[in-house]
Order: C-alpha cells, then sequence, then structure tokens
C-alpha cells in the first residue's frame, strides 16, 4: 500500500466530531438527524457492519423545545423490577431532574435495537449548556446545521434597531396600553 | 430393466425409508446434538430452515436495495441534492444508471459520482424541476440541452 492510499484509507475511516446546538429544537426530530452522524448513513462507505459512526457533541440540551404541550403530556416509564416498581415521569419532571435525559431518550429510541446500539450511544456527548471540555471540544471539526432557524428575540435587538423598525400606527396620547 | 438415464439409477428417489430419511440428513448434516441424529427432531429443523432460506431469497433482495439507496442518498446529500432530483436529472440527459452502479460509485469513486450530481444539478437547474433552483450552478458542466 502506497503512502497515498494509506493516508486516504486513514482519512476516510476517521471518526469525524460533529458540535450541535439544541437550542430551541425539536428533540425528536434532532434524534433522526443526528442517528445519521452517529451511525455513519451520512457516508457512501455506510455498511451496517462497518463501524463508521461519527462522535456527536450536543450543546444546550436545557433548551430544547418540545412540540405543542408535549411538556405536560409525554410521559417517561420506568420500573424497578419490583412488584409496585413502576414510575411515570413527565416529561418537565425528568428534564427538571436531568436536562440531558430527554434527548439521549429520543436519540436512543430513534435507532434499531440491536447490540450495537449501546455502543453508538457512547459517541454520543450531550450538555446541558455550552460548557464542554476543551480536550472534547478541540476534536470537533464540523457543525451540524440546525433544523429550524433560530428566530432573534425581541430583548436582543438593540434600541436603535426597534425604533427605526417601521410602524404602521402611532398609538394616540390618551390610549392604553395593558 | 433398461435405464435410459443415470438418475433412474439413484435410490433415494423410492419410498424406502432409509434413503428418504437420508435426504433430509444430509440436510441435517451441519447441526448439532440430536438435531443432527434423531430423525424426528432433524426434520422439524431442517423444515424450519428450509422456510428461513426462502423467505431470505426475498429478504436479501431487500436489504441490499435498502443499503444501495442510503448510500446513494449519503452520497447525494453531500453535494446539496437529493435523491429524487439525482435520478430525475441522470433520466433526462439520458444517462441510464441503475442503483448499483450509482451506489458502488458513490463508494469507490467519490469524484465520478460528483461529475454526476453537477450533471444531474445542471438538468435541474435548466429545467427548473426539484429543489435545486435556488441552488448554484456547476461551473463547466455542458448538458445536451445547453449544446443545441
Amino acid at each position: 500500500m502506497s503512502v497515498l492510499k494509506r493516508v486516504q484509507q486513514w482519512a476516510t475511516f476517521a471518526r469525524i466530531w460533529h458540535v450541535y446546538d439544541a437550542t430551541w429544537q425539536n428533540p425528536f426530530q434532532s434524534a433522526e438527524l443526528l442517528k445519521k452522524y452517529l451511525m455513519g448513513i451520512h457516508k457512501p462507505i455506510y455498511h451496517p457492519m462497518n463501524d463508521c459512526g461519527d462522535h456527536v457533541i450536543v450543546i444546550n440540551s436545557l433548551d430544547i423545545a418540545l412540540p405543542g404541550n408535549e411538556w405536560a403530556k409525554r410521559v417517561y416509564f420506568h420500573h424497578t423490577g419490583y412488584p409496585g416498581g413502576a414510575t411515570w415521569t413527565l416529561a418537565w419532571e425528568l428534564h427538571r431532574k436531568d436536562p440531558t435525559m430527554i434527548l439521549k431518550k429520543a436519540v436512543y429510541n430513534s435507532m434499531d435495537g440491536n447490540l450495537q446500539r449501546r455502543y453508538t450511544m457512547e459517541r454520543l456527548h450531550i450538555f446541558p449548556d455550552g460548557n464542554v471540555p476543551p480536550e472534547l471540544m478541540g476534536n470537533v471539526s464540523n457543525q451540524i446545521r440546525q433544523i429550524r432557524p433560530m428566530p432573534k428575540r425581541l430583548d436582543h435587538y438593540t434600541k436603535e434597531e426597534v425604533e427605526k423598525f417601521p410602524k404602521i400606527i402611532d398609538y394616540p396620547k390618551d390610549y392604553i396600553l395593558r | 430393466m433398461v435405464f435410459t438415464t443415470i438418475v433412474n439409477c439413484v435410490r433415494a428417489r423410492g419410498p424406502d425409508e432409509f434413503w428418504r430419511k437420508r435426504r433430509i440428513f444430509k440436510l441435517a448434516a451441519h447441526y448439532i446434538g440430536r438435531r443432527r441424529n434423531c430423525y424426528t427432531v432433524a426434520i422439524k429443523i431442517v423444515h424450519r430452515a428450509l422456510v428461513y432460506a426462502t423467505k431470505g431469497r426475498q429478504l436479501r433482495k431487500q436489504d441490499i436495495t435498502e443499503l444501495r439507496n442510503a448510500r446513494i442518498i449519503a452520497g447525494c446529500e453531500q453535494h446539496g441534492l437529493n435523491f429524487n432530483d439525482l435520478r430525475e436529472g441522470l433520466l433526462r440527459c439520458n444517462i441510464m444508471l441503475n442503483r448499483k452502479t450509482l451506489a458502488d460509485l458513490a463508494a469507490w469513486e467519490p469524484y465520478s459520482f460528483k461529475a454526476l450530481t453537477d450533471i444531474a444539478k445542471q438538468k435541474t437547474k435548466e429545467d427548473g424541476f426539484g429543489s435545486v433552483k435556488d441552488l448554484q450552478a456547476p461551473v463547466g458542466v455542458i448538458t445536451r440541452g445547453m449544446s443545441k
């Protein structure tokens, strides 16, 4: 094998580190996206028995957005194995206990249950905020595009921009704003 | 009695119990324990194995198609194209490549595959179908529609 081919082979099968910002993203749609990177489906060399998955670092998992009233309606089931050991935890309760768990479970459930799934999950690193250990962040060479665009909040605009924004009407002087 | 062909000489054709069981045992030869030595156990396992083999012929084709699709889609998405646009674009350029060839090119010949996506992209731009309308057209690709 020539030097060039050896390097090519090495570069083809090297694991890449991706970073994904989960702020205001639907965790269940994000899971379908992250799954592709974790399992290596995004590479043309993909094969179920080819270990070509990448690492994904997810930041800001505290700020995920669940659709509709799922925070109140989605229930996570756990059973300790003992009689009466069943517990049902609402999504908002689980998120308060561990802000990474909803996303982790979403990714785990999006994959088929086989022997490889646990090892694939080892390549997913979720952090509730932006504080990622520098030894992990140093590996990152790609950012995964967010599914939904992040709208800019009104309080993040400067005062001049808000004032310069075109208005339809001015409120009358005696109009009471509630 | 005169046998015209050699096939008629084979004794396994008759209703003889030994030879009838021997047919099954030959299929069960690679199993372990009683499933290769006892006929009543072996026949069940052999029947099941034959059913699996019958189903497997279809499943194998499905698995291969699934894998090829996954590879082509992965190759397309690297170049910002979706699978349907690639197929439609290549079809309109009269490039009749099947999934096997496309998947092999995507995995083993990434530059050739990129050239194919460029052609498909250019055709998509020209004919204005699919989702590629707002993408930048590739440079230096000439399709048949342009030369007319």
